[in-house]
């Protein structure tokens, strides 16, 4: 699927349509875990499962091929991580047809502001992200992606699984 | 033996410096620079050709890091530009990684000439950043010519402003606050254009003589950002706030030592989320410190339940705060 192309997804309005905030920590896979044993009996359940990579600066990098490289790894790493998550929920009992992945690479400022950006567009009516329980000074300089969604999201429930 | 045309290229050198320093100060020997990448091998008396400009190389700069002996940056040399006779700042390429540390937090720091060349070009212009252009050496390096300012770093200004901190904050901070708020708005520049200074410090801000403005330099660092891309530049603005408005770093153990009265009412949140050994909460030390001001400083604080994540939101409560100084002391600036 495209950027832009969201098939069917706007049309699953009457559906429970979660999306599922992921990347490849812990707190994620425990996040996909307890959607798996929550909802894995629920026929009109349909879940999003999106990761959202940052392009990265080149500032990071000494030329475009190294970045490129970089960002080549990254993504086949997430994809297989995407692919986890989903025999997670397929093992759980969830359909194929009630799964889709969804990989997003894109420059971002702000990774919550860009999940946010995608809930609006695919119009879930839950956020699922995991929490990695980071200090008080640690989210102070590096900020909190759960805290962000909490904060901001609208028109939807936001579930934070720790 | 020498080649016929570096012969001539020295000897047109020579000439040059002959007629900016006098013939007796031609160094009897010196090197002719186009490739850059092995900055030691760049030594005082050298030429350095950019651009098909030459600069006569003179020291390296330095940089103190608060009560450490100042570094030697051996990739920052000053030189003369050779054409003009302006002292510039020659930057050459040092790709450095390294992490700091910020209360417990690590971060991963950058040095990357792309950016600073980068914001070079976006600040060319504006007031309150250093100027300077940028060219490829004969191997393709991004040196950065940068103009000389000239004057003291912005806190030595401010640390010798009144005679005590009463005096200095009714007759001198609100005129502080305004250079601060200026400050913060050209930061907002550079993250309105999805840039990051990477390093603010109060040693990065120096008072140009000339312009009598203040003026950021240094910005060729950057950091690994998570969900807060401005996070860090943040709260770098935030420990120059609480410098400000407490005419220096009011020191836990300097309270212990000289206030003990003063240093039973502090609590752990009332201290800097960043320097534990520092004082943010700073109306339990200076009651007549307005509250809106004194709100902003505890966003810093190891207290605080928020952050501010943009300077737009940093500028609004520090409205608030420059109008309470107003009432405070009457001042417009």
């Amino acid at each position: 699927m495209s950027e832009n192309d969201f098939g069917d997804l706007r049309r699953r309005d009457t559906e429970r349509h979660l999306l599922a905030a992921v990347d490849e920590s812990d707190n994620s896979k425990r996040a996909v875990m307890f959607l798996a044993d929550f909802f894995g009996d629920s026929r009109n359940v349909f879940v999003t499962l999106l990761s959202i990579i940052p392009e990265p600066s080149e500032d990071f990098f000494p030329g475009e091929a190294e970045r490129q490289a970089w960002l080549k790894e990254k993504e086949a790493g997430m994809q297989k991580h995407l692919a986890g998550y989903k025999e997670i929920l397929l093992g759980a009992g969830f359909q194929a047809g009630q799964i889709e992945t969804r990989l997003s690479i894109r420059p971002c400022t702000s990774i919550g502001d860009a999940i946010l950006e995608e809930q609006e567009k695919l119009r879930c009516c839950i956020i699922v992200v995991g929490r990695r329980g980071i200090s008080h000074s640690e989210e102070f300089v590096f900020g909190s992606t759960s805290s962000k969604i909490l904060h901001h999201a609208k028109h939807c429930a936001v579930m934070v699984v720790e | 033996m020498a080649h016929p045309a570096e012969t001539l290229q020295e000897d047109a050198v020579r000439e040059l410096i002959a007629r900016h320093a006098g013939p007796e100060r031609v160094p009897a020997r010196f090197k002719i620079i186009t490739d850059t990448s092995d900055f030691f091998r760049v030594e005082y008396n050298d030429v350095v050709i950019l651009g098909a400009v030459p600069y006569w190389v003179k020291r390296y700069e330095k940089e103190g890091r608060f009560g450490i002996d100042d570094e030697p940056k051996y990739w920052v040399r000053r030189a003369i530009n050779l054409n003009t006779g302006a002292t510039k700042i020659l930057k050459l390429v040092f790709h450095e990684q390294f992490e700091t540390t910020v209360g417990e937090v690590t971060i991963i720091c950058f040095r990357s000439p792309k950016k600073e060349a980068r914001i070079l070009d976006l600040v060319a212009g504006h007031k309150n950043f250093m100027h300077g252009h940028w060219v490829l050496d004969a191997a393709g390096n991004i040196v950065r010519i940068l103009e000389f300012i000239r004057g003291p770093r912005f806190d030595e200004v401010v640390a010798g402003y009144g005679a005590d901190h009463h005096d200095y904050f009714h007759r001198y901070f609100p005129s502080v606050l305004d250079q601060y708020l200026e400050l913060v708005l050209a930061i907002k520049l550079l993250h309105d254009h999805g840039e990051k200074h990477g390093d603010i410090r109060r040693d990065h801000i120096l008072w140009d003589v000339d312009t009598k403005v203040n003026r950021w330099i240094d910005f060729d660092y950057n950091y690994q950002h998570g969900e807060s891309m401005f996070g860090f530049d943040l709260q770098g603005l935030g420990n120059i706030l609480i410098f400000l408005a407490g005419r220096g770093d009011v020191l836990v153990a300097d309270l212990h030592r000289n206030q003990r009265e003063l240093f039973d009412t502090l609590w752990g949140e009332d201290l800097s989320i960043a320097y534990k050994n520092r004082v943010a909460n700073l109306k339990k030390i200076y009651p007549y410190i307005p509250d809106s001001l004194n709100r902003v400083l505890l966003h810093f604080s190891f207290g605080a339940n928020i952050f501010y994540e943009t300077t737009d939101q940093l500028l609004d409560d520090l409205a608030r705060a420059r109008a309470d100084m107003v009432s405070l002391t009457g001042r417009q600036t």
